[in-house]
């Protein structure tokens, strides 16, 4: 069964399934769906002819699309069967149940249900819930679009993913949400981002824009490079540096350093000279080495500040930092000693950094290659690293959670199919 | 239990049937019962008795759907039937009730001027009102306020016994039928029925039990509610045409509308009788202008998948909600503004509910007898012939009065 992209319940229904010879065997009338990992999956389809219905097994579908299903088996071995009350149906199931609000309140109803290709299965990925789903329904989805374009409007996508749907039982008479409609509004960006990749890249570009800068600086770096060039090239200049403004420098950096060189000068130009300047000294850097993964928002005091002002800058400082378990102790930019935050509230306030710092430094070079990197912090088992050039000035930092995606190539957005 | 407990239960759960009943009296049936008493005297009486029953039988397998599932009518069309058949249903709906709610809106503006007071403040500030109550009432305050303007109706009971009618003849006129072999006279005939029997009441009916979560043991006392509803109602229809009937019918005077009424009974029946009568159309009027919005608001959001509820603030239901304002808006302008088309729209609204009415009455009988639904609740058998033969009933002549509101406009429009 070949894979396919995304498809709606409402466009397969009454189209007919054609055996291998071509004859017809029936017209698609409904979908069973069993449970399955991540998603249920379609294990059977429904077929409708004169009156009579009979189930077609999901191994012996052939091609499956919007414009054509076949069947690999010929008709005398399809056998009439009555679906009972205890499997699950789509159609007559799923479609046009209401979907409850994690406390209960009705939110919205099922237009129509989203299937997708994962593996060599048809999963159920979504459930439509806007206007696009009733028009589906109707039939009219294309000349609303049309409509809607006239009056330059786009015609909304309402889409909830499965994974925010309580698991199905048989005979249910409504579907509820596993988490507050509110929150789903308020996504993770790592949610987000996994939304942007799961539509068309011109959905998943308007859904960017709609969302807040701080959110959205979140969400991008969450994305494939591919995906981030993309939108960052799309959305207007003013929106783009807004965000990349608000992105750590590391990131922002590895964003830039993919895009076109004239489209990163003008970013660069755009947003504000102090973030500029640390995306600037990240940019010199290979992304595979040290150089390219630091990012310069550390915290660094110098050695002779007593603990108790050390904590009191450090509040004002914390909020800028991505990373503060670890202090620095810098002497004109030297990097002299480390101290940690749980050491700082430990000793007595009067106490300067000098006394309580550590002297034996693990550091690395900013062209130390990402591998090294990893293997010293894990090694020591340490939450960042610091960088220093060859005369001994800090440059910048790695943290675990830049590590955590090279030891782990597969876990983040690479996991994440674009379409 | 004890007595007081059980007294409380049943305070508790009556209410939608009363209510749903009541508005059936709404400025339209009141023009109706007026217009036929004071044409035939007390002749239709006895189609009282029949309307009653077959009101009964279709109202009490409503709330029971409602009782059982939870859910209001729409809600349960929608899951059945799909989107299609739910969508187009909804926009007939709407447009059918848009009329009534003019009608209505009209009959307030109408029993206003009655008293002297100019429609374009009056229909402002009873719509104004009305919009308050829902918007910013709960489901028991809107309640409350419902059920006493039902008790209001009794205002007419009075005013028919104000007009001393010959009682002897009243209720041999109530129990044995007659007939005239009059166009006219079948056509009132028919509107009586029709004007009892709508299709906004079903859905009416079944949110309200549905959003007051009545559960399934304590039905008995919503039937009860059902049925003391809808005798309720049709005394009143009752005391409406004897009222006409008594004052109007003998000295030969015909109205047309039911503000007409109001005044001709001044001279016969007395002052107090025909401002009575007024009062009591006011109350109606603005009554269905309540519910019969409020009803729409319901069952669109429902057929959605909204959320729905007088309960509700706006933000947790602003569908809702805006359906509910827009409506009561638009209706109390379009009854300001001079030379509007109503009487158009309240006959297309009327023809629209009867094109209606076969539908939904068929789709709460197949809903009904759906075990899938219903379990053990649904129809028995015996109970099947009654209400189908009921609907069937009800088919017919509704068709009969379609084509007769049809034809003789299509005629007038000709000629």
């Amino acid at each position: 069964m070949p894979l396919f992209g995304e498809l709606f319940v409402s466009e397969l229904l009454k189209m007919p399934v054609l055996d291998p010879k071509g004859d017809e065997l029936g017209k698609v009338k409904d979908f069973v769906v069993i449970k399955g990992d991540p998603l249920p999956r379609v294990s059977a389809l429904i077929l409708e002819e004169k009156k009579k219905r009979y189930c077609l097994e999901w191994e012996n579908v052939g091609i499956f699309n919007k414009r054509i299903i076949s069947s690999k088996v010929y008709s005398p071995r399809v056998e009439p069967y009555e679906p009972s009350d205890e499997i699950l149906l789509i159609v007559r199931d799923i479609f046009d149940k209401q979907i409850v609000d994690a406390d209960g309140a009705k939110v919205v109803r099922v237009n129509d249900v989203q299937l997708e290709g994962l593996r060599n299965d048809a999963c159920v990925s979504g459930v439509d819930v806007g206007v696009r789903g009733i028009l589906r329904r109707l039939g009219i989805e294309n000349k609303s679009e049309r409509f809607y374009e006239m009056l330059g409007k786009t015609l909304p996508r309402n889409i909830i993913r499965w994974s925010f749907i309580q698991p199905l039982e048989p005979r249910l008479s409504k579907l509820s949400l596993t988490i507050p409609r509110q929150m789903i509004s308020e996504l993770h960006p790592a949610d987000i981002a996994d939304i942007i990749s799961n539509v068309t890249q011109e959905q998943g570009i308007a859904f960017f824009k709609g969302l807040d800068p701080d959110v959205a600086a979140e969400a991008l770096p969450e994305l494939s490079p591919d995906l981030q060039k993309s939108i960052i090239e799309d959305i207007d200049k003013d929106y783009a540096s807004e965000v990349v403004e608000r992105m750590e420098p590391d990131e922002a950096a590895d964003l830039l350093a993919d895009l076109e060189k004239d489209k990163a000068k003008e970013l660069l130009d755009s947003i504000e000279d102090e973030d500029a300047q640390d995306i600037q000294e990240l940019l010199a850097h290979e992304e595979d080495e040290a150089g390219g993964l630091m990012t310069n928002e550390f915290i660094a005091y110098p050695p002779e500040l007593t603990i108790h002002d050390a904590i009191e800058k450090f509040k004002v400082d914390a909020h800028e930092a991505e990373s503060v378990y670890y202090i620095y102790i810098v002497e004109n930019e030297k990097l002299i000693g480390i101290t940690t935050l749980k050491d700082m509230i430990l000793h007595a306030p009067d106490l300067p950094l000098s006394e309580i710092m550590e002297t034996k430094l693990k550091t690395v070079s900013p062209d130390t290659n990402q591998r090294v990197v990893a293997e010293t912090i894990s090694k020591y088992n340490l939450l960042a690293m610091p960088v220093v050039d060859d005369k001994g000035d800090l440059l910048g930092i790695v943290t675990i959670d830049d590590i955590v995606d090279i030891l782990l190539p597969q876990s983040s957005w690479k996991k994440r199919r674009s379409v | 239990m004890s007595r007081w407990s059980r007294l409380l239960v049943f305070l508790s759960i009556i209410g939608p049937g009363i209510i749903t009943a009541s508005i059936d009296n709404d400025a339209g049936g009141i023009t109706t019962y007026s217009v036929a008493g004071a044409r035939y005297g007390y002749m239709l009486l006895w189609t009282l008795i029949p309307t009653t029953v077959a009101l009964i039988v279709i109202q009490e397998m409503v709330a029971r759907m409602g009782v059982v599932t939870g859910k209001g009518l729409s809600d349960l069309i929608r899951e059945n039937y799909g989107v299609k058949t739910t969508f187009f249903m909804m926009i007939v709906l709407l447009v059918a009730n848009f009329g009534t709610t003019i009608a209505n809106f009209a009959g307030w503006a109408a029993s206003m001027e009655i008293f002297g007071l100019s429609k374009y403040v009056m229909v402002p500030f009873g719509a104004f009102m009305i919009w308050l109550l829902v918007t910013r009432g709960s489901y028991r305050i809107v309640e409350i306020v419902l059920l006493i303007a039902s008790m209001l109706y009794f205002g007419y009971v009075i005013s028919g016994v104000m007009s001393e009618p010959d009682w002897g003849e009243v209720l041999q006129s109530a129990l044995v039928p007659k007939a005239k072999l009059e166009s006219e006279f079948i056509m009132l005939t028919i509107a009586i029925i029709g004007t009892t029997i709508t299709p906004w009441m079903q859905f009416y009916l079944q949110s309200s039990i549905a959003e007051k979560g009545i559960k399934k043991e304590n039905y008995k006392v919503s039937k009860l509610d059902v049925i003391i509803g809808c005798v309720m109602t049709d005394v009143i229809s009752f005391f409406i045409i004897v009222t006409c009937a008594t004052t109007l019918y003998p000295h030969g005077i015909r109205i047309n509308e039911a503000k007409e009424a109001a005044i001709s009974l001044a001279p016969f029946a007395g002052q107090y009788a025909s401002a009575l009568f007024a009062v009591c159309l006011a109350n109606a009027s603005i009554l269905g202008a309540i519910v019969v919005p409020l009803a729409t608001a319901y069952y669109i959001c429902e057929a959605l998948g909204w959320e729905a509820g007088v309960n509700k603030t706006f933000k947790e239901a602003p569908q809702f909600m805006w359906i509910y304002t827009a409506l009561i808006a638009i209706s109390a302008l379009l009854v300001l503004i001079p030379n509007a088309p109503l009487v158009i729209l309240m006959v297309m609204s009327s023809l629209l509910n009867g094109i209606l009415l076969p539908f939904v009455l068929v789709f709460a009988l197949l809903l009904v007898n759906n075990e899938r639904i219903m379990g053990k609740y649904k129809n028995p058998k015996g109970y099947n012939y009654i209400s189908w033969g009921t609907v069937v009933v009800l088919i017919i002549l509704t068709a009969a009065l379609l084509v007769m509101t049809l034809v003789p406009d299509m005629n007038k429009l000709i000629g």
